[in-house]
Protein backbone atom coordinates (compact mmCIF):
# COMPACT_ATOMS: atom_id res chain seq x y z
CA UNK A 1 0.00 0.00 0.00
CA UNK A 2 2.96 2.28 0.84
CA UNK A 3 3.65 2.25 -3.06
CA UNK A 4 0.84 3.83 -4.09
CA UNK A 5 1.31 6.50 -1.24
CA UNK A 6 2.23 9.04 -3.59
CA UNK A 7 -1.73 8.87 -5.00
CA UNK A 8 -2.76 10.26 -1.76
CA UNK A 9 -0.44 11.86 -0.08
CA UNK A 10 0.81 15.42 -0.76
CA UNK A 11 4.42 15.37 -0.32
CA UNK A 12 6.99 18.16 0.22
CA UNK A 13 6.73 20.03 -2.98
CA UNK A 14 3.69 22.48 -2.15
CA UNK A 15 2.04 21.94 -6.00
CA UNK A 16 -1.79 22.05 -4.81
CA UNK A 17 -1.25 25.58 -4.05
CA UNK A 18 0.01 26.25 -7.76
CA UNK A 19 -2.26 28.12 -10.20
CA UNK A 20 -2.03 25.01 -12.60
CA UNK A 21 -3.64 23.42 -9.57
CA UNK A 22 -6.90 25.61 -10.58
CA UNK A 23 -6.95 25.81 -14.24
CA UNK A 24 -5.44 22.03 -14.85
CA UNK A 25 -8.62 20.40 -14.32
CA UNK A 26 -10.82 22.96 -16.17
CA UNK A 27 -8.56 22.46 -19.37
CA UNK A 28 -7.95 18.68 -19.23
CA UNK A 29 -11.97 18.58 -18.64
CA UNK A 30 -12.78 20.96 -22.01
CA UNK A 31 -9.67 18.98 -23.78
CA UNK A 32 -11.93 15.51 -22.24
CA UNK A 33 -15.22 16.68 -23.39
CA UNK A 34 -14.17 17.56 -27.23
CA UNK A 35 -12.18 14.11 -27.22
CA UNK A 36 -15.82 11.99 -25.53
CA UNK A 37 -17.71 13.84 -28.30
CA UNK A 38 -15.45 12.99 -31.28
CA UNK A 39 -15.24 9.69 -30.08
CA UNK A 40 -19.13 9.46 -29.51
CA UNK A 41 -19.29 10.41 -33.13
CA UNK A 42 -17.22 7.71 -34.32
CA UNK A 43 -18.74 5.34 -32.52
CA UNK A 44 -22.21 6.60 -33.62
CA UNK A 45 -20.91 6.37 -36.93
CA UNK A 46 -19.92 3.00 -36.97
CA UNK A 47 -23.06 1.37 -35.46
CA UNK A 48 -25.41 3.08 -38.56
CA UNK A 49 -23.28 2.03 -40.89
CA UNK A 50 -23.43 -1.87 -39.23
CA UNK A 51 -27.22 -0.94 -39.48
CA UNK A 52 -27.05 -0.08 -42.90
CA UNK A 53 -25.49 -2.99 -43.80
CA UNK A 54 -27.29 -5.60 -41.91
CA UNK A 55 -30.53 -4.15 -43.55
CA UNK A 56 -29.40 -4.38 -46.73
CA UNK A 57 -27.52 -7.68 -46.78
CA UNK A 58 -29.67 -10.50 -48.50
CA UNK A 59 -31.54 -7.94 -50.58
CA UNK A 60 -31.29 -6.80 -54.02
CA UNK A 61 -33.88 -4.15 -55.77
CA UNK A 62 -34.53 -4.85 -59.41
CA UNK A 63 -35.27 -2.14 -61.69
CA UNK A 64 -37.89 -2.41 -64.37
CA UNK A 65 -38.03 0.43 -66.68
CA UNK A 66 -41.49 1.94 -67.66
CA UNK A 67 -43.16 0.91 -70.73
CA UNK A 68 -43.43 3.03 -74.26
CA UNK A 69 -46.89 4.59 -72.78
CA UNK A 70 -46.45 4.62 -68.82
CA UNK A 71 -50.50 5.08 -68.42
CA UNK A 72 -50.69 1.10 -70.44
CA UNK A 73 -51.29 -0.55 -66.87
CA UNK A 74 -51.35 -4.18 -68.95
CA UNK A 75 -47.90 -4.00 -70.82
CA UNK A 76 -46.58 -2.31 -67.14
CA UNK A 77 -47.88 -5.56 -65.46
CA UNK A 78 -46.89 -8.21 -68.27
CA UNK A 79 -43.25 -6.67 -68.28
CA UNK A 80 -43.09 -7.61 -64.02
CA UNK A 81 -44.84 -10.90 -65.00
CA UNK A 82 -41.79 -11.60 -66.78
CA UNK A 83 -39.49 -10.34 -64.40
CA UNK A 84 -41.31 -12.00 -61.48
CA UNK A 85 -40.85 -15.16 -63.47
CA UNK A 86 -36.79 -14.66 -64.02
CA UNK A 87 -36.34 -14.03 -60.36
CA UNK A 88 -38.26 -16.90 -58.90
CA UNK A 89 -36.69 -19.38 -61.81
CA UNK A 90 -33.20 -18.66 -59.22
CA UNK A 91 -32.49 -20.89 -56.53
CA UNK A 92 -31.25 -18.32 -54.15
CA UNK A 93 -34.00 -15.79 -54.27
CA UNK A 94 -36.43 -16.90 -51.44
CA UNK A 95 -39.04 -13.87 -51.99
CA UNK A 96 -40.11 -11.06 -54.23
CA UNK A 97 -42.48 -7.91 -53.58
CA UNK A 98 -43.20 -5.60 -55.90
CA UNK A 99 -43.69 -2.46 -55.01
CA UNK A 100 -47.37 -1.30 -55.84
CA UNK A 101 -46.99 2.06 -58.10
CA UNK A 102 -48.09 3.96 -55.48
CA UNK A 103 -45.35 3.34 -53.02
CA UNK A 104 -42.84 4.06 -55.59
CA UNK A 105 -44.61 7.27 -55.42
CA UNK A 106 -44.02 8.15 -52.27
CA UNK A 107 -40.06 7.38 -52.56
CA UNK A 108 -40.14 10.23 -55.21
CA UNK A 109 -42.62 13.11 -53.96
CA UNK A 110 -40.30 14.05 -51.99
CA UNK A 111 -38.21 15.22 -54.66
CA UNK A 112 -41.47 15.76 -57.32
CA UNK A 113 -44.20 16.02 -54.89
CA UNK A 114 -47.56 15.70 -56.25
CA UNK A 115 -46.75 15.31 -59.93
CA UNK A 116 -45.07 11.71 -58.91
CA UNK A 117 -48.34 9.74 -58.71
CA UNK A 118 -49.01 10.91 -62.35
CA UNK A 119 -49.71 8.14 -64.44
CA UNK A 120 -47.95 9.80 -67.48
CA UNK A 121 -44.96 9.51 -65.38
CA UNK A 122 -42.30 7.06 -67.06
CA UNK A 123 -41.71 5.98 -63.54
CA UNK A 124 -39.85 2.65 -63.15
CA UNK A 125 -41.55 -0.40 -61.53
CA UNK A 126 -39.28 -1.79 -58.44
CA UNK A 127 -39.04 -5.20 -57.15
CA UNK A 128 -37.49 -6.17 -53.99
CA UNK A 129 -36.07 -9.33 -53.69
CA UNK A 130 -34.86 -11.32 -50.48
CA UNK A 131 -32.02 -13.92 -50.92
CA UNK A 132 -31.22 -17.50 -49.17
CA UNK A 133 -28.08 -16.33 -47.86
CA UNK A 134 -26.30 -12.67 -48.18
CA UNK A 135 -23.78 -13.82 -50.40
CA UNK A 136 -26.00 -16.40 -52.70
CA UNK A 137 -24.49 -16.70 -55.86
CA UNK A 138 -27.51 -15.29 -58.64
CA UNK A 139 -25.33 -16.97 -61.59
CA UNK A 140 -26.94 -15.73 -64.76
CA UNK A 141 -29.76 -13.50 -63.24
CA UNK A 142 -28.95 -10.09 -64.93
CA UNK A 143 -28.53 -11.69 -68.27
CA UNK A 144 -32.10 -13.55 -67.89
CA UNK A 145 -33.76 -10.24 -66.58
CA UNK A 146 -32.46 -8.39 -69.38
CA UNK A 147 -34.15 -10.47 -71.80
CA UNK A 148 -37.03 -10.75 -70.05
CA UNK A 149 -37.64 -7.05 -70.00
CA UNK A 150 -34.66 -4.92 -71.92
CA UNK A 151 -33.01 -2.41 -69.97
CA UNK A 152 -33.96 -4.11 -66.62
CA UNK A 153 -31.39 -3.28 -63.94
CA UNK A 154 -30.10 -5.54 -61.00
CA UNK A 155 -28.93 -3.38 -57.75
CA UNK A 156 -27.11 -5.10 -54.88
CA UNK A 157 -26.48 -2.09 -53.27
CA UNK A 158 -23.45 -2.34 -53.32
CA UNK A 159 -21.99 0.87 -54.61
CA UNK A 160 -24.28 2.98 -52.43
CA UNK A 161 -23.28 1.17 -49.37
CA UNK A 162 -19.31 1.74 -50.92
CA UNK A 163 -20.30 5.06 -50.79
CA UNK A 164 -21.90 5.82 -47.48
CA UNK A 165 -19.01 3.27 -45.66
CA UNK A 166 -16.49 5.76 -47.29
CA UNK A 167 -18.17 8.76 -45.95
CA UNK A 168 -18.42 6.59 -42.52
CA UNK A 169 -15.16 5.99 -42.89
CA UNK A 170 -13.77 9.51 -43.47
CA UNK A 171 -16.36 11.02 -40.38
CA UNK A 172 -14.69 7.83 -38.49
CA UNK A 173 -11.14 8.94 -39.18
CA UNK A 174 -11.65 12.83 -38.41
CA UNK A 175 -12.95 12.03 -34.46
CA UNK A 176 -9.78 9.76 -34.15
CA UNK A 177 -7.72 12.81 -35.41
CA UNK A 178 -9.59 14.56 -33.43
CA UNK A 179 -8.68 12.82 -30.62
CA UNK A 180 -5.17 12.36 -31.22
CA UNK A 181 -4.76 15.96 -31.62
CA UNK A 182 -7.21 16.14 -27.78
CA UNK A 183 -4.32 14.26 -26.23
CA UNK A 184 -1.38 15.53 -28.04
CA UNK A 185 -2.73 19.04 -26.54
CA UNK A 186 -3.32 17.77 -23.16
CA UNK A 187 0.03 16.35 -23.07
CA UNK A 188 1.71 19.32 -24.21
CA UNK A 189 -0.08 20.73 -20.97
CA UNK A 190 0.89 18.53 -18.82
CA UNK A 191 4.62 18.79 -19.85
CA UNK A 192 4.41 22.66 -19.60
CA UNK A 193 2.67 22.33 -16.01
CA UNK A 194 4.87 20.05 -14.85
CA UNK A 195 7.92 22.31 -15.99
CA UNK A 196 6.19 25.19 -14.61
CA UNK A 197 6.01 23.69 -11.49
CA UNK A 198 9.67 22.18 -11.33
CA UNK A 199 10.82 25.85 -12.17
CA UNK A 200 8.69 27.13 -8.94
CA UNK A 201 9.92 24.59 -6.70
CA UNK A 202 13.39 24.37 -7.81
CA UNK A 203 14.84 24.88 -4.61
CA UNK A 204 12.60 22.54 -2.88
CA UNK A 205 13.37 19.75 -5.24
CA UNK A 206 17.37 21.09 -4.79
CA UNK A 207 17.29 20.71 -1.25
CA UNK A 208 15.48 17.08 -1.25
CA UNK A 209 18.15 15.99 -4.50
CA UNK A 210 20.83 17.42 -1.55
CA UNK A 211 19.33 15.19 1.02
CA UNK A 212 19.60 12.06 -0.77
CA UNK A 213 16.07 12.18 -2.25
CA UNK A 214 16.26 9.80 -5.36
CA UNK A 215 14.53 11.21 -8.38
CA UNK A 216 11.65 9.35 -7.98
CA UNK A 217 10.91 10.25 -4.92
CA UNK A 218 10.56 13.42 -6.25
CA UNK A 219 8.51 12.45 -9.66
CA UNK A 220 6.20 10.67 -7.04
CA UNK A 221 4.99 13.64 -6.21
CA UNK A 222 4.29 15.35 -9.22
CA UNK A 223 2.95 12.18 -10.76
CA UNK A 224 0.43 11.70 -8.02
CA UNK A 225 -0.83 15.66 -8.72
CA UNK A 226 -1.03 14.95 -12.11
CA UNK A 227 -3.49 12.25 -11.84
CA UNK A 228 -6.07 13.63 -9.45
CA UNK A 229 -5.99 17.00 -11.77
CA UNK A 230 -6.34 14.78 -14.66
CA UNK A 231 -9.40 12.51 -13.35
CA UNK A 232 -10.63 15.51 -11.90
CA UNK A 233 -10.31 16.92 -15.25
CA UNK A 234 -11.71 13.74 -16.77
CA UNK A 235 -14.50 13.09 -14.58
CA UNK A 236 -15.68 16.58 -15.73
CA UNK A 237 -15.37 16.24 -19.29
CA UNK A 238 -16.85 13.10 -18.96
CA UNK A 239 -19.67 14.09 -17.33
CA UNK A 240 -20.48 17.26 -19.60
CA UNK A 241 -20.32 14.93 -23.14
CA UNK A 242 -22.97 12.42 -21.56
CA UNK A 243 -24.98 15.38 -20.79
CA UNK A 244 -24.53 16.80 -23.63
CA UNK A 245 -25.41 13.66 -25.57
CA UNK A 246 -28.40 12.75 -23.71
CA UNK A 247 -29.85 16.89 -24.54
CA UNK A 248 -29.08 16.12 -28.06
CA UNK A 249 -30.61 12.60 -27.60
CA UNK A 250 -33.68 14.47 -26.08
CA UNK A 251 -34.16 16.99 -28.42
CA UNK A 252 -34.02 14.88 -31.40
CA UNK A 253 -36.75 12.40 -29.55
CA UNK A 254 -39.29 10.48 -31.94
CA UNK A 255 -36.94 11.51 -35.53
CA UNK A 256 -36.36 9.08 -37.32
CA UNK A 257 -34.24 9.22 -40.09
CA UNK A 258 -31.73 6.03 -42.25
CA UNK A 259 -29.41 8.14 -42.55
CA UNK A 260 -28.67 9.89 -39.11
CA UNK A 261 -26.82 7.91 -36.74
CA UNK A 262 -28.64 6.74 -33.48
CA UNK A 263 -27.88 9.35 -30.94
CA UNK A 264 -28.38 7.07 -28.06
CA UNK A 265 -25.49 6.29 -26.09
CA UNK A 266 -24.82 1.93 -26.05
CA UNK A 267 -22.53 0.08 -24.34
CA UNK A 268 -19.59 0.75 -26.41
CA UNK A 269 -20.72 4.51 -25.87
CA UNK A 270 -21.01 4.10 -22.08
CA UNK A 271 -17.75 2.21 -21.70
CA UNK A 272 -15.89 4.42 -23.37
CA UNK A 273 -17.18 7.71 -21.12
CA UNK A 274 -16.18 5.78 -18.14
CA UNK A 275 -13.05 4.80 -19.28
CA UNK A 276 -11.90 7.77 -20.20
CA UNK A 277 -11.49 9.72 -16.71
CA UNK A 278 -8.88 7.33 -15.62
CA UNK A 279 -7.55 6.70 -18.92
CA UNK A 280 -6.56 10.51 -18.89
CA UNK A 281 -5.65 10.45 -15.05
CA UNK A 282 -3.07 7.90 -16.15
CA UNK A 283 -1.87 9.80 -19.18
CA UNK A 284 -1.39 13.09 -16.93
CA UNK A 285 0.79 10.35 -13.98
CA UNK A 286 2.87 9.05 -16.81
CA UNK A 287 3.54 12.41 -18.63
CA UNK A 288 4.22 13.89 -15.51
CA UNK A 289 6.53 11.14 -14.19
CA UNK A 290 8.49 10.89 -17.56
CA UNK A 291 9.32 14.83 -17.55
CA UNK A 292 9.99 15.08 -13.77
CA UNK A 293 12.61 12.03 -14.47
CA UNK A 294 13.50 13.49 -17.55
CA UNK A 295 14.28 17.10 -16.09
CA UNK A 296 16.25 15.73 -12.85
CA UNK A 297 18.38 13.64 -14.82
CA UNK A 298 20.26 16.64 -15.24
CA UNK A 299 21.24 17.81 -12.13
CA UNK A 300 24.67 16.10 -10.58
CA UNK B 1 36.91 9.95 4.29
CA UNK B 2 37.21 13.34 2.13
CA UNK B 3 40.54 13.11 -0.09
CA UNK B 4 40.10 16.11 -2.77
CA UNK B 5 42.69 15.11 -5.49
CA UNK B 6 43.80 18.11 -8.04
CA UNK B 7 39.94 19.73 -8.51
CA UNK B 8 39.21 22.66 -10.10
CA UNK B 9 35.50 24.08 -10.93
CA UNK B 10 34.52 26.86 -13.25
CA UNK B 11 31.24 27.87 -13.53
CA UNK B 12 30.50 27.44 -17.23
CA UNK B 13 32.71 29.66 -18.93
CA UNK B 14 33.16 31.81 -16.02
CA UNK B 15 36.66 31.88 -14.11
CA UNK B 16 37.94 29.40 -12.14
CA UNK B 17 36.39 29.32 -8.87
CA UNK B 18 38.95 26.16 -7.82
CA UNK B 19 42.29 25.64 -9.21
CA UNK B 20 44.07 22.27 -8.84
CA UNK B 21 42.95 21.66 -4.77
CA UNK B 22 44.08 18.81 -3.03
CA UNK B 23 42.87 17.67 0.23
CA UNK B 24 42.66 14.96 2.80
CA UNK B 25 40.78 14.67 5.89
CA UNK B 26 40.28 12.05 8.13
CA UNK B 27 37.34 10.59 9.61
CA UNK B 28 36.51 12.46 12.65
CA UNK B 29 38.48 15.06 12.07
CA UNK B 30 36.90 18.77 12.38
CA UNK B 31 38.35 21.38 10.13
CA UNK B 32 37.29 24.91 9.69
CA UNK B 33 37.39 25.93 5.86
CA UNK B 34 38.21 29.86 5.83
CA UNK B 35 38.53 32.20 2.98
CA UNK B 36 37.24 35.95 2.05
CA UNK B 37 33.51 35.91 1.05
CA UNK B 38 33.58 35.09 -2.76
CA UNK B 39 36.77 32.78 -2.20
CA UNK B 40 34.78 29.43 -3.28
CA UNK B 41 34.03 27.87 0.10
CA UNK B 42 30.10 27.75 -0.93
CA UNK B 43 31.53 25.81 -4.24
CA UNK B 44 33.84 23.60 -2.28
CA UNK B 45 31.09 23.06 -0.21
CA UNK B 46 28.93 21.97 -2.76
CA UNK B 47 31.20 19.44 -4.78
CA UNK B 48 31.39 17.62 -1.40
CA UNK B 49 28.10 17.76 -1.27
CA UNK B 50 27.38 15.98 -4.45
CA UNK B 51 25.47 19.22 -5.36
CA UNK B 52 28.24 20.32 -8.29
CA UNK B 53 30.30 18.18 -10.59
CA UNK B 54 34.04 19.65 -10.47
CA UNK B 55 35.41 20.41 -13.76
CA UNK B 56 38.56 18.06 -13.40
CA UNK B 57 40.79 16.39 -10.96
CA UNK B 58 38.69 13.45 -8.63
CA UNK B 59 36.61 13.55 -5.50
CA UNK B 60 36.64 10.52 -3.19
CA UNK B 61 34.44 10.70 -0.41
CA UNK B 62 33.85 7.73 2.29
CA UNK B 63 36.48 5.92 0.12
CA UNK B 64 34.35 6.29 -3.32
CA UNK B 65 35.28 8.13 -6.48
CA UNK B 66 32.16 10.15 -6.32
CA UNK B 67 32.27 10.01 -10.52
CA UNK B 68 32.47 6.67 -10.47
CA UNK B 69 28.67 6.46 -8.93
CA UNK B 70 25.73 5.20 -10.39
CA UNK B 71 23.21 7.86 -9.63
CA UNK B 72 21.20 5.66 -6.71
CA UNK B 73 24.88 5.31 -4.86
CA UNK B 74 25.12 9.08 -5.09
CA UNK B 75 21.88 9.79 -3.79
CA UNK B 76 22.68 6.99 -1.11
CA UNK B 77 25.60 8.97 -0.44
CA UNK B 78 24.45 12.26 0.04
CA UNK B 79 22.29 10.28 3.17
CA UNK B 80 25.91 9.84 5.11
CA UNK B 81 26.29 13.75 4.74
CA UNK B 82 24.45 16.41 6.69
CA UNK B 83 23.89 19.94 5.32
CA UNK B 84 24.49 23.33 7.25
CA UNK B 85 23.38 25.99 5.18
CA UNK B 86 23.82 29.35 5.71
CA UNK B 87 20.28 30.76 4.90
CA UNK B 88 18.78 27.48 6.43
CA UNK B 89 16.66 26.67 3.44
CA UNK B 90 13.72 25.41 5.31
CA UNK B 91 10.68 24.67 3.62
CA UNK B 92 8.50 27.32 4.56
CA UNK B 93 5.28 25.50 4.72
CA UNK B 94 5.91 23.01 6.18
CA UNK B 95 6.20 22.94 10.23
CA UNK B 96 9.82 22.93 11.92
CA UNK B 97 9.23 18.93 12.95
CA UNK B 98 8.64 18.19 8.82
CA UNK B 99 10.93 20.14 7.55
CA UNK B 100 13.47 17.70 10.15
CA UNK B 101 11.25 14.38 9.38
CA UNK B 102 12.65 15.04 5.85
CA UNK B 103 15.91 13.24 6.03
CA UNK B 104 14.44 10.42 7.48
CA UNK B 105 11.12 9.85 5.22
CA UNK B 106 13.63 10.53 1.98
CA UNK B 107 15.61 7.19 3.75
CA UNK B 108 12.68 5.74 3.73
CA UNK B 109 12.64 5.17 8.05
CA UNK B 110 9.27 3.65 9.31
CA UNK B 111 6.67 6.85 10.29
CA UNK B 112 6.66 5.66 14.07
CA UNK B 113 10.72 5.93 14.32
CA UNK B 114 10.07 9.29 12.05
CA UNK B 115 8.27 10.65 15.03
CA UNK B 116 10.06 9.52 17.82
CA UNK B 117 13.68 10.61 16.64
CA UNK B 118 12.55 13.79 15.71
CA UNK B 119 10.51 14.46 18.88
CA UNK B 120 13.53 13.90 20.84
CA UNK B 121 16.18 15.93 18.53
CA UNK B 122 14.11 18.70 18.67
CA UNK B 123 13.42 18.71 22.67
CA UNK B 124 17.14 18.20 23.12
CA UNK B 125 17.50 21.77 20.73
CA UNK B 126 15.10 23.55 22.58
CA UNK B 127 12.21 23.74 20.18
CA UNK B 128 9.77 20.74 21.74
CA UNK B 129 7.16 24.12 21.81
CA UNK B 130 7.69 24.92 18.44
CA UNK B 131 7.79 21.79 16.62
CA UNK B 132 3.96 22.73 15.09
CA UNK B 133 5.42 26.07 14.35
CA UNK B 134 6.15 27.14 10.36
CA UNK B 135 9.40 28.70 10.69
CA UNK B 136 8.55 32.31 8.88
CA UNK B 137 6.97 32.14 12.48
CA UNK B 138 10.40 31.15 14.22
CA UNK B 139 12.92 33.68 15.36
CA UNK B 140 16.55 33.77 13.48
CA UNK B 141 17.73 31.24 15.69
CA UNK B 142 15.31 28.90 16.26
CA UNK B 143 15.26 28.09 12.71
CA UNK B 144 19.33 28.02 12.83
CA UNK B 145 18.45 25.17 15.54
CA UNK B 146 15.60 23.68 12.87
CA UNK B 147 18.25 24.05 10.17
CA UNK B 148 21.45 22.08 12.48
CA UNK B 149 18.48 19.43 13.65
CA UNK B 150 17.56 18.93 9.66
CA UNK B 151 21.62 18.54 8.96
CA UNK B 152 21.79 15.73 12.17
CA UNK B 153 19.00 13.92 12.27
CA UNK B 154 20.29 11.41 9.80
CA UNK B 155 22.82 10.86 11.93
CA UNK B 156 25.61 11.35 9.24
CA UNK B 157 29.17 10.75 9.18
CA UNK B 158 29.85 14.35 7.34
CA UNK B 159 28.51 16.97 8.72
CA UNK B 160 28.77 20.58 6.42
CA UNK B 161 28.13 23.75 7.14
CA UNK B 162 28.35 26.32 5.01
CA UNK B 163 28.58 30.44 7.34
CA UNK B 164 26.45 28.62 10.13
CA UNK B 165 26.93 31.52 12.37
CA UNK B 166 26.70 33.91 9.41
CA UNK B 167 23.18 35.26 10.61
CA UNK B 168 23.53 35.33 14.49
CA UNK B 169 25.05 37.14 17.60
CA UNK B 170 28.02 36.06 19.28
CA UNK B 171 26.47 34.45 21.78
CA UNK B 172 24.97 31.63 19.67
CA UNK B 173 27.35 31.39 17.45
CA UNK B 174 29.96 30.10 20.50
CA UNK B 175 26.94 27.81 21.55
CA UNK B 176 26.90 26.56 18.04
CA UNK B 177 30.60 26.28 17.85
CA UNK B 178 30.21 24.10 21.05
CA UNK B 179 27.17 22.33 19.65
CA UNK B 180 29.50 21.07 16.64
CA UNK B 181 32.36 20.10 18.37
CA UNK B 182 29.90 18.04 20.95
CA UNK B 183 29.26 16.31 17.54
CA UNK B 184 32.48 15.52 16.44
CA UNK B 185 32.80 13.53 19.65
CA UNK B 186 30.55 11.26 18.69
CA UNK B 187 32.02 10.62 15.70
CA UNK B 188 30.79 12.82 12.98
CA UNK B 189 33.47 14.69 10.60
CA UNK B 190 33.04 17.98 10.22
CA UNK B 191 34.05 20.73 7.78
CA UNK B 192 32.76 24.06 9.12
CA UNK B 193 32.93 26.96 6.40
CA UNK B 194 33.27 30.72 7.67
CA UNK B 195 34.84 33.77 6.82
CA UNK B 196 35.03 35.02 10.79
CA UNK B 197 38.49 34.42 11.84
CA UNK B 198 38.25 35.56 15.15
CA UNK B 199 35.37 32.67 15.27
CA UNK B 200 37.22 30.25 14.48
CA UNK B 201 40.13 31.42 16.76
CA UNK B 202 38.01 30.46 19.89
CA UNK B 203 38.06 27.01 19.45
CA UNK B 204 40.95 26.06 17.13
CA UNK B 205 40.68 23.42 15.24
CA UNK B 206 42.61 22.44 11.90
CA UNK B 207 42.10 24.68 9.09
CA UNK B 208 42.02 24.93 5.23
CA UNK B 209 42.37 27.98 3.90
CA UNK B 210 40.85 29.49 0.41
CA UNK B 211 43.15 32.16 -1.66
CA UNK B 212 42.19 32.73 -4.96
CA UNK B 213 40.95 29.24 -5.81
CA UNK B 214 43.82 27.95 -4.23
CA UNK B 215 43.45 25.77 -0.97
CA UNK B 216 46.32 25.80 1.88
CA UNK B 217 45.98 23.62 5.00
CA UNK B 218 47.35 25.39 8.20
CA UNK B 219 47.26 23.48 11.68
CA UNK B 220 45.34 24.03 14.84
CA UNK B 221 45.87 26.57 17.57
CA UNK B 222 45.97 25.95 21.08
CA UNK B 223 42.42 24.78 21.96
CA UNK B 224 40.22 27.24 24.04
CA UNK B 225 39.27 26.38 27.73
CA UNK B 226 35.78 23.71 28.15
CA UNK B 227 32.75 25.59 29.10
CA UNK B 228 32.22 25.48 32.53
CA UNK B 229 28.35 24.96 31.92
CA UNK B 230 26.10 22.92 29.16
CA UNK B 231 25.24 24.39 25.99
CA UNK B 232 22.25 26.57 26.84
CA UNK B 233 19.64 26.94 24.19
CA UNK B 234 18.05 29.79 23.15
CA UNK B 235 13.85 29.30 24.57
CA UNK B 236 14.57 26.80 27.02
CA UNK B 237 17.88 27.42 29.03
CA UNK B 238 17.76 23.39 28.99
CA UNK B 239 21.42 21.32 28.63
CA UNK B 240 22.67 19.91 26.23
CA UNK B 241 22.15 16.03 25.93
Amino acid sequence: MRRFGFLFAAGEVPLARDASARFLPWLIAFMVYLAALALLAAVAMDAMAARWQGDLQGRLTVQVPAPGDPTNAQARQARLDRTVEALLQTPAVIEVEVLARGQTASLLEPWLGEAARAPELPVPDLIAVTLRRADAGLGDLAQRLEAAVPGATLDDHQRWLARLFALAGSIELLAFLVVALVGAAAIATVIFVTRTGLAIHRQVIELLHVMGARDLYVAEQFQGHALRLGLAGGLLGAAAATLTVLGVAWLLRGEQSLLLPSIRLGWLAWALLIALPPVTGLVAMLTARWTVLRTLARLP
Amino acid sequence: MIRLEEVSLRYGEGPQVLRRVGCHLEPGSFHYLLGASGAGKSSLLKLLYLAQRPSDGRVSLFGRDVARLTRRDRALMRRRIGVVFQDFRLIAHLSAFENVALPLRIAGEPEHRVRSQVSELLSWVGLKEAMEALPPTLSGGQQQRVAIARAVIGRPSLLLADEPTGNVDDRIATRLLYLFRELNRTGTTILLATHNEALAARMPQPRLRLVEGKLKEEPADTPPAEPAAPIPTEATGAGAR
